[in-house]
């Protein structure tokens, strides 16, 4: 590991200057960013860390309801939100599966999208609830992208370097819609999902599936649209057939490798299990009692 | 959990037996219990090890110069500055013996390595960062050898000879000598195959087991240091300081006057910190620099061949029953996996699987097998959870066919005392049959499973284990106002700080606060065997009461003479000491050491040597529930039957069950080491090494059963081993009765148990 | 690259001189000589080395130095006061929940640090809170007992001895 210096900017303009350093790498929980650093699997010179500027702790509701999350907000202080907790229920159930109770006190949404790793347990229904996040470039420019296209690839993302990513947009769920995130590990907690899916239902006014977003987690280099899933749903009654087949469809497209935590097999048959099981939650959530 | 005391009557005592806090605890729950990773010498510096990236290899040439040259680098040690230990250079160490060689090629490779992190060279320098930059810079030229990662590789025709100047012992002429095989024992009595042939039904199963680790939480850590005549001492956390000090003067080559082993607190060791590791570097290294040395290792070293993980096996079981359900013959083939270097035992762990059953003819066979993998040291009962996987499914299949109760086939057959062990011999006292009458009555085997939305079952196992006793040594001494003082030779790993202070406190009658009690190093107390094999407990308590006994034999005849009565007059209880005569006369035991503390010092010692062994058994009982579209497995309840002879300290005791069971429970279900085709480990970190949680596992229930063992103080058995053997085989046979398939491959992961119940050959992550 | 650290520590003021690569734990252990924090795994992955910072646990491991510049720190040596110990400690030992003890301050303080947010846990949520931490000696039950009966006020006086 290399030499490092640790610089704690307290105002949003000294972290962008300090990100336009070369080797300069923004820290928010540190919970992957450190072990990665000592083991040498990611190298920086310069660590920033973004927990001191206010402006990043920002944890609000914006008039038109959308919750404003700073990118240093611990997943921790997430739920300590009664409103946030009664809204997003299932996105602050998909954060609480990081890591243990210590990771959470550290972990963050910014970091846990940025970090890129397949298996990130929160961001299939960040994409699923289209959370927008805004980044600040070297050059002070501040832009907004959706979450979907930050990772693209396991450990990469589309930031280019100096690139600071300070807020999480969350818009408020749409009415009659439901989300739910379904993971497999084999310990209860300190796991990493061997496959996850993420879904979020929305009925219109005849019970019809009028939106259906599914992203799967740990079945592709980065959490992974079911498209053809999706699609088998829209404009369909909610029904055990149809979930299954949705499940089926999701596990036939999705595309998993075979690694220490299982096999590309076994991942498949996990997400078909889980992608059923999280719709089938949904539309509890909704009311629906399934034919 | 709470135990169900489950006591046949014994006398009662004042100290032994009652339920107490362990002496040291304070230390542990403050952070003030020292571990050698906490300790800091004035002027010390840190070493670090720089290990084999080849799972087989020669080493051609490693050049230390520019890692010396590095500013902060004060000591580079390769095999070049240790002696060279020949193979068969035999040292003392509990029944057997052990070999040095083995020890001096886990601690430093010569010439080839032979497993992925097996040490090539150590660096001392001033701080980790240093020393850190300094192991990049230690050039080591290799050449790849070809290498095989699994006892199945291994053996096969075509496969790399791993020791080709080996001779395989134990293959008799006309026995095929199984490639890379360390040595083979056989235990035979009967025309087994032609009673398998004649069997109404045979129960068999073919089972694998991986790689596992023993998982303490205590990374390996010591301090060595030289003082100006050479003399070393060395602060360990090991399970044996004299263990530790033989093997590191044997490995440096210098006398054992000339080294002392202070054993600090312990983290942990369950088998895996009795052969050394880095103390032999950290003392070497001290030597050569002058400044006291510490070495700490990372988890990740530790699991990537810094220590030694327990045996893979591959073990295939045939049990013949006849149709009352009599079982008429016993076969059992156990290949284990013994890493690098050959002599892992096979006998124990094969006697163990067949011991808890009575049949005419019994046919075991155990092979040890070379791979690429660390060295297996021992883990909590060693080869015994990996055996009982196979033999307890084998004979649960027996009572499926058969339709019977698998309680009650295991009944039938029960060994009893007198009936044959595996070795030929008959049993001594075995209450087999009482602790299978309280499962039969005990509500965890009575009730029925409770309903759930999922396939539930429940699960019977057996276990036994023969233990050891080697020696132990102890000292007495009394202070002046008339307090015991306790010296043991061994080190304290699960409590015998307390229940030797019970001891001792019971001897003298006194409190338990007013005797004191210390694990002695080895200047200063007597040779003992290492905390292992489920010995300490009992032959240590044999020590101390006999030192005990023999230090108020001394205050006895003093305090005859201060009483101006005969020896034979005077009586001793709860600390005064009477004269029995016609003018009742007494002394307190702490007046009398004031009187008398300058005639001369009290000194009451104990060995206990060859006691007779205190062979565990019990039964567990599980109920689970498997999810069949996922493979996960929930513990629904636990119940684990013992027979502890007698509790010391049911506390610990329960403590010592209770924490094996889950050891159990975490191999059975999810621990494995993954090799890669490359030999390298995929699964390296606490992460994706999965120990089980405080969610993944139940509340443990203990039925503690006491039948005293003759011939032993307090008729102690061993207990901490003994309850990790059923715990796999009695959740296999549970899933068994809830999925209607058979787990032969463990831990039974997840995805094995849905590949299993899908019939399914997943793509194969994971060997 | 060196920098000095000042933190409160167990309602301390303290100063050191830490490297850039230093973490909290090596902060703590190698240049304060607070060794009751233990590394188990140097990766998040045990919770030995698990510290209150503001209030809430983290591992230490996972924390650089640097990151604690500021902060309020609490170790297993600022738990009890003085002599007297935290009721979860005389629990621990009243319970035997503590056997080799390596994992057993990162026990203490992941359970005061539950405690204090939830006075009367059922026993899922001590073994959620205590997951983070890995025991291998003593299979979790005596834990959850000594951590419950904190909860419920009872039992945690350590037995006299005999």
């Amino acid at each position: 590991m290399q030499e490092l210096a640790y610089e704690r900017p307290t105002t949003i303009a000294k972290a962008v200057a300090l990100m336009a350093r070369d080797g300069a790498r923004a820290l928010a929980g540190g919970s992957d960013l450190i072990p990665q650093l000592r083991e040498g699997r990611r190298s920086a010179s310069v660590i920033v860390d973004l927990k001191h500027i206010p402006a990043l702790n920002d944890f609000r509701r914006e008039p038109d309801g959308t919750w404003r999350i700073g990118a240093a907000l611990s997943v921790a202080k997430l739920g300590a939100h009664a409103e946030f907790a009664r809204e997003h229920a299932a996105l602050l159930a998909s954060a609480r599966m990081i890591g243990s109770l210590q990771i959470q006190a550290r972990a963050t949404l910014a970091g846990n999208l940025c970090n890129a790793a397949p298996s990130a347990d929160a961001v299939p229904l960040l994409i699923a609830l289209e959370a927008i996040v805004e980044i600040i470039s070297a050059d002070g420019v501040l832009s907004r992208a959706g979450v979907e296209s930050i990772a693209t690839g396991p450990g990469q993302t589309s930031l280019v370097p100096g690139d600071l990513v300070t807020t999480v947009l969350l818009p408020p769920p749409e009415p009659r819609s439901a989300a739910c995130y379904l993971r497999f590990t084999p310990r209860r907690e300190m796991d990493i999902a061997i496959a996850g899916s993420g879904v979020v239902l929305r009925l219109d006014d005849k019970g019809v599936i009028a939106n259906a977003k599914i992203f799967l987690a740990s079945v592709a280099p980065k959490p992974m649209r079911a498209s053809t899933a999706q699609s088998l749903l829209i404009g369909q009654k909610p029904s055990a057939a149809l979930f299954t087949a949705a499940g089926a469809a999701a596990a036939a497209e999705c595309r998993p490798i075979s690694d220490t935590r299982g096999s590309a097999d076994y991942r498949r048959e996990l997400v078909a299990v889980l992608t059923r099981r999280a719709l089938a939650d949904c539309a509890r959530q909704l009311g629906v009692m399934l034919p | 959990m709470t135990s169900l005391h489950d006591t046949a009557p014994i006398a009662p005592m004042r100290v032994v037996g009652q339920r107490l806090p362990r002496v040291d605890a304070g230390e542990r729950v403050t952070g003030r219990a020292i571990y050698p990773a906490d300790l800091t010498r004035p002027g010390m510096i840190t070493g670090l090890i720089k290990r084999s990236p080849h799972a087989h290899a020669r080493i051609v040439k490693i050049d230390a110069t520019k890692a010396l040259a590095l500013k902060g680098v004060i000591a580079v040690v390769t095999s070049a500055d240790f002696p060279e230990i020949k193979p068969n250079t035999i040292i003392p160490f509990g029944e057997t013996g052990a070999d040095a060689w083995v020890s001096a090629v886990i601690v430093l490779a010569r010439d080839r390595v032979l497993w992925r992190g097996q040490p090539v060279a150590a660096v001392a320098a001033v701080d980790a960062h240093v020393a850190r930059a300094a192991l990049d810079l230690i050039d080591v030229t290799y050449e790849p050898l070809p290498h095989v990662m699994s006892i199945a590789g291994a053996i096969l025709a075509g496969a790399p000879l791993l020791s080709p100047d080996l001779k395989p012992k134990g293959f008799d002429t006309g026995t095929p000598i199984v490639r890379n095989a360390g040595s083979r024992t056989l235990i035979e009595r009967g025309d087994t195959a032609a009673a398998l042939q004649s069997s109404a039904v045979v129960g068999g199963v073919d089972a694998v087991i991986d790689t596992a680790h023993q998982g303490y939480i205590e990374p390996h850590a010591c301090v060595a240091e030289t003082d100006a005549g050479g003399f070393v001492t060395l602060w360990a956390s090991s399970q044996g300081a004299f263990q530790t000090e033989i093997q590191t003067a044997v490995l440096l080559g210098l006398p054992q006057s000339k080294i002392k082993v202070i054993p600090l607190e312990i983290g942990g060791g369950f088998g895996g910190k009795i052969t050394v590791h880095v103390e032999p570097i950290a003392a070497r290294l001290a030597q050569i620099s002058g400044r006291p040395v510490k070495i700490v290792m990372s988890r990740e070293e530790m699991l990537t061949g810094g220590s030694g993980p327990a045996a893979a096996a591959q073990i295939d079981v045939r049990v013949g029953a006849d149709a009352q359900g009599r079982i008429t013959a016993i076969a059992g083939h156990y290949l284990l996996d013994t890493g690098g270097i050959p002599g892992t035992p096979t006998t124990l762990l094969m006697q163990a699987s067949a011991a808890c059953y009575q049949t005419p003819c019994l046919r075991l066979e155990g092979i040890d097998i070379m791979t690429n993998k660390p060295r297996t040291e021992a883990y909590r009962g060693p080869g015994g959870i990996q055996a009982a996987f196979a033999m307890e499914q084998a004979i649960d299949e027996v009572a499926l066919k058969l339709n019977i109760d698998p309680l009650e086939l295991r009944r039938r057959n029960a060994a009893v005392t007198g009936s044959l062990m595996p070795v030929g011999t008959p049993f001594p006292s075995i209450g087999l049959t009482t602790i299978l009458d309280r499962v039969a009555a005990h509500a965890c085997w009575r009730d029925p499973i409770a309903p759930g939305s999922l396939p539930r079952g429940r699960g019977l196992a057996l276990g036994y284990w023969r233990g050891t006793s080697m020696t132990s040594a102890a000292h007495v001494t009394i202070s002046g106002d008339g307090r015991p003082m306790v010296t043991m030779g061994s080190v304290d790993i699960s409590g015998t700080r307390t229940t030797m202070a019970q001891v001792a406190a019971e001897e003298f009658g006194l409190s338990i606060g007013d005797v004191h009690v210390a694990s002695g190093d080895t200047k200063s107390a007597g040779y003992s065997d290492a905390a292992a094999g489920s010995r300490v407990g009992r032959t240590m308590a044999a020590a101390v009461s006999e030192a005990c006994r023999d230090a108020l034999a001394q205050l006895t005849r003093r305090a005859a003479e201060k009483l101006q009565t005969t020896v034979a007059n005077v009586t001793y209880a709860s600390g005064v000491f009477r004269s029995g005569a016609a003018a009742p006369a007494s002394i307190s035991l702490a007046d009398l050491m004031r009187a008398t503390l300058t005639d001369g010092a009290i000194v009451g010692r104990g060995v206990s040597t060859k006691l007779p062994f205190g062979v565990e058994i019990g039964a567990h009982v599980a109920d689970v529930e498997a999810d069949p579209e996922t493979g996960q497995v929930t513990v629904l309840r636990y119940t684990a039957f013992q027979d502890v002879g007698r509790a010391l300290n049911p506390v610990a005791v329960e403590g010592q069950i209770e924490g094996s069971v889950v050891q159990g429970l975490g191999w059975a279900l999810t621990e494995g080491f993954d090799y890669a085709a490359d030999g390298r480990l995929r699964n390296a970190s606490l992460l994706d090494y999965r120990m089980p949680t405080a969610l993944d596992v139940p509340p443990i229930e203990c039925v503690l059963i006491e039948t005293p063992v003759p011939g032993v103080p307090y008729g102690l058995r061993g207990v901490g081993e003994m309850p990790i053997v059923p715990p796999a085989a009695t959740i296999a046979n549970a899933l068994r009765r809830a999925l209607g398939v058979r787990l032969t491959h463990m831990p039974m992961t997840p995805e094995r148990v849905l590949a299993a119940i899908k019939g399914a050959n997943f793509g194969k992550a994971s060997g | 690259m060196k920098s000095v650290i000042t933190c409160e520590i167990n309602g301390e003021p303290r100063d050191a001189l830490a490297d850039g690569r230093d973490t909290l734990l090596e902060l703590l252990r190698d240049r304060l000589g607070l060794t009751g924090t233990k590394e188990g795994c140097g990766n998040g992955n045990c919770g030995a080395c698990t510290v209150l910072m503001n209030g809430e646990p983290v591992c230490a491991c996972l924390v650089l130095a640097g990151e604690a510049h500021g902060a309020k720190i609490t170790t297993i040596e600022g738990i009890a006061r003085g002599n007297t110990l935290h009721p979860v400690q005389s629990a621990l030992i009243a319970h035997g929940g503590t056997q080799c003890g390596f994992c057993t301050p990162g026990i203490v303080l992941s359970a005061v640090a539950l405690l204090d947010r939830n006075p009367h846990p059922s026993p899922h949520e001590i073994r959620h809170a205590i997951a983070g931490n890995l025991c291998r000696c003593t299979g979790y039950d005596k834990i959850v007992e000594a951590i419950a009966a904190v909860a419920h006020g009872t039992n945690i006086d350590v037995k006299p001895a005999p």
